[in-house]
């Protein structure tokens, strides 16, 4: 018996330096599945240091609720790292070979078609038909990379954000590539479910196609992306998110938004866009140069967002039974803020909160909108299809 | 116990583009990636159960290519003590008699207790290595397992016969078993595991090595030889329920009792 090591063995409560956690529970109260999940950060914590059997802590399924969205880690006044402890039990159990089927699925398509939607490299590029999106591998290159990511890439849903994007960035002139059908996945969801050997090849990979194309910029339209290049990679190049790249280009007086939108609309800040990377106010400021579109903020709107539960691998693994979902909860607090639409900039919110929509009976009266198809319906040519391309 | 396990290294082709080739005997892949066959995913992770309840010894073996070495490795990291793979530029476009002839050759005269493979391989689909392996083998054997129990040192089958249906068939050791899915749930196999596993070693042995000539491989050495592929014809037409849905339930209903075989 021994207590919790790491894959390398170096035990967990002193890499992580356990033995300074207070006992305070800020990390518990402010879990966004601690009201449904057995998880609780306190009690792992706790536990790592003084339970002599570190294996009774990897048997722990409820690691798998996690949606990594590192509530618990920026509220604990000791700066401690209770969402990194989670993550490595979830090694853990993947060294271990028992994890959920559907994890498993989505980590071995990952290996083996370089995205975890079980979907064909070569069909990478389709959501771009008949938009003129450039790309390396047609030999259009730039010093900046639109990282366009699997969600959007291959979702049918997402796959509108990604086209939203590419005709606004075409309205603005804005210069850039892509990788075409030779993009991988960032890693971003791969590392939080716990596969750290998966996460160093995708970064590898990543890393040397930067590299090789003297990348200086990159721009992502995943909140989940932009974590990994700037966080879990370390990228010396700046790597912003399209709301940013959009804000910049409305403040340089470059993308005419000129039709009405009118919307009533709040919102809803990704974690992995608000409180991991700090970008809150790029989209508000895409928001406000929409004609016609008013911003209601939600009570919990900023920092204080409430996580839709799509982060940390949980798009490949089930819900947690009963209970509320807190996308549901998000669209119910929506409605009650009288708005016509929630907004937001991530495609797993995106799909979360699209699916709450449905289960609670809400499809006919709110709208979910990414805010790249809410700018680009105010472009003076709103068609989204081939021909608008022949026109202009 | 001292157990063998056989796997093949097949292409995914949920997403990709079949084409018959242009000599109308081989299907044409394109830029599917490779994949260990399915059953034998099954028949690795009963292996290394077996392995982890009795002890001993799991020996993993391979007819094919260096790039089909990463179903080798897969079994390295999950728990198999030595790989085998055997190749030759003879071996192409064998059918299953010749594979068996060159498995069989590969084990050699070691003393193996069970032999495991997958029931069928997602490719060709046969469905006949395990078999023929126990032939040229001369032990007993059970295909379509899907339940397996060791009862006074002699193996206690369960195979899946139709409609929910099962037969159980008791084997002296050695003997030789063919994998259905479903019997158990494979393990994850970690990049981590399987980078520790490139330390051990692979054993490559070409047809010299297992004492066999050409004439008795490949092509040459098949009974069986592939005469034209076809895709299949096209179907009917879906068929879509319209209506309120009660009504649409009780349609679905009426037609799976009818046609479906599944209620």
């Amino acid at each position: 018996m021994a207590r919790l090591a790491d894959i390398d063995g170096n035990p967990v409560a002193e890499r992580y330096e356990l033995t300074a956690c207070l006992q305070c529970g800020r990390c518990t109260g402010g879990c966004p599945v601690g009201l449904r999940s057995p998880l609780n950060s306190r009690r792992l914590l706790y536990e790592a240091v003084v339970r002599e059997d570190g294996d009774a802590l990897v048997a722990r399924d409820e690691v798998w609720d996690c949606t990594a969205c590192r509530t618990c880690s920026d509220r604990c006044p000791r700066e401690l790292d209770p969402a990194a402890v989670i993550r490595e039990i979830r090694t853990l159990k993947i060294e271990g070979g028992r994890i959920p089927t559907t994890a498993m699925d989505a980590l071995e398509s990952t290996l083996k078609h370089g995205n975890p939607w079980g979907r064909s490299r070569r069909r990478r590029t389709q959501w771009a038909e008949g938009l003129p999106v450039p790309s390396v591998e047609d030999g259009q290159e730039s010093d900046r990379l639109w990282f366009v990511g699997c969600t959007p890439a291959y979702d049918p849903r997402c796959q509108a954000m990604a086209r939203a994007l590419a005709r606004l960035f075409h309205a603005a002139g804005y210069a850039y590539t892509t990788l075409g059908t030779e993009e991988v996945c960032c890693g971003s969801e791969v590392l939080r479910l716990g596969e750290l050997g998966l996460f160093e090849e995708l970064l590898e990979t990543n890393r040397e196609a930067l590299q090789g194309l003297e990348i200086r910029e990159v721009v992502t339209t995943s909140p989940h992306c932009l974590t990994a290049f700037r966080t879990d990679y370390g990228l010396e190049i700046p790597v912003r998110h399209a709301s940013q790249a959009v804000a910049d280009l409305l403040d340089a007086g470059r993308l005419p938004l000129v039709r009405q939108a009118p919307l009533r609309v709040a919102f809803h800040d990704p974690c992995y866009l608000g409180r991991q990377s700090g970008v809150y106010d790029a989209p508000r400021r895409v928001l406000a140069a929409v004609p016609g579109v008013e911003l209601v903020e939600f009570d919990r709107c900023r920092e204080r967002s409430l996580c839709c539960e799509g982060g940390g691998g949980r798009m490949w693994l089930e819900g947690l039974g009963e209970g509320e979902r807190n996308a549901q909860r998000r669209v119910r607090d929506a409605a009650d803020l009288g708005v016509d639409a929630v907004v937001t900039a991530c495609p797993f919110c995106l799909l979360t909160l699209e699916d709450a929509r449905k289960t609670t009976g809400l499809e006919d009266t709110l709208e979910i909108v990414d805010l790249a198809e809410l700018a680009a319906r105010a472009l003076d040519d709103p068609a989204d299809g081939p021909g608008e391309e022949e026109r202009s | 116990m001292n157990l063998a396990v056989f796997v093949k290294q097949v292409p995914d082709t949920a997403e990709a583009d079949l084409v018959v080739a242009a000599d109308g005997r081989s299907v044409r892949t394109g830029d599917a990636p490779l994949q260990l066959n399915e059953w034998d995913r099954f028949a690795l992770e009963e292996a290394v159960l077996w392995k982890e309840r009795t002890g001993g010894a799991l020996t993993a073996f391979l007819v094919g290519p260096e790039e089909h070495e990463d179903a080798l490795r897969r079994c390295l990291a999950v728990g198999a003590d030595r790989a085998v793979r055997v190749w030759d530029p003879a071996l192409p476009g064998q059918g299953p008699c010749a594979v068996a002839r060159v498995l069989r050759a590969a084990v050699g005269d070691e003393p193996y207790d069970l032999f495991l493979c997958g029931a069928q391989a997602a490719d060709d689909g046969f469905g006949l290595v395990g078999p023929l392996l126990a032939g040229e083998l001369g032990i007993p054997s059970a295909t379509l397992v899907n339940r397996l129990e060791l009862q006074d040192g002699r193996v206690r089958c369960t195979r899946e016969l139709e409609a929910g249906w099962g037969e159980v068939v008791d084997l002296d050791l050695p003997a030789l078993v063919t994998i259905q899915t479903g019997i158990n749930e494979p393990r994850y196999v970690s990049i981590l595991g399987i980078r520790k596993a490139r330390k051990k070693p692979i054993d490559l042995l070409g047809l010299g090595d297992v004492g066999l000539d050409d004439r008795r491989v490949g092509e040459a050495g098949s009974r069986l030889r592939v005469e034209a592929f076809a895709p299949p014809p096209a179907g009917r037409e879906a068929e879509f329920l319209e209506g309120p849905p009660d009504a649409v339930a009780r349609q679905v209903v009426d037609l799976l009792r009818e046609k479906g075989g599944v209620l």
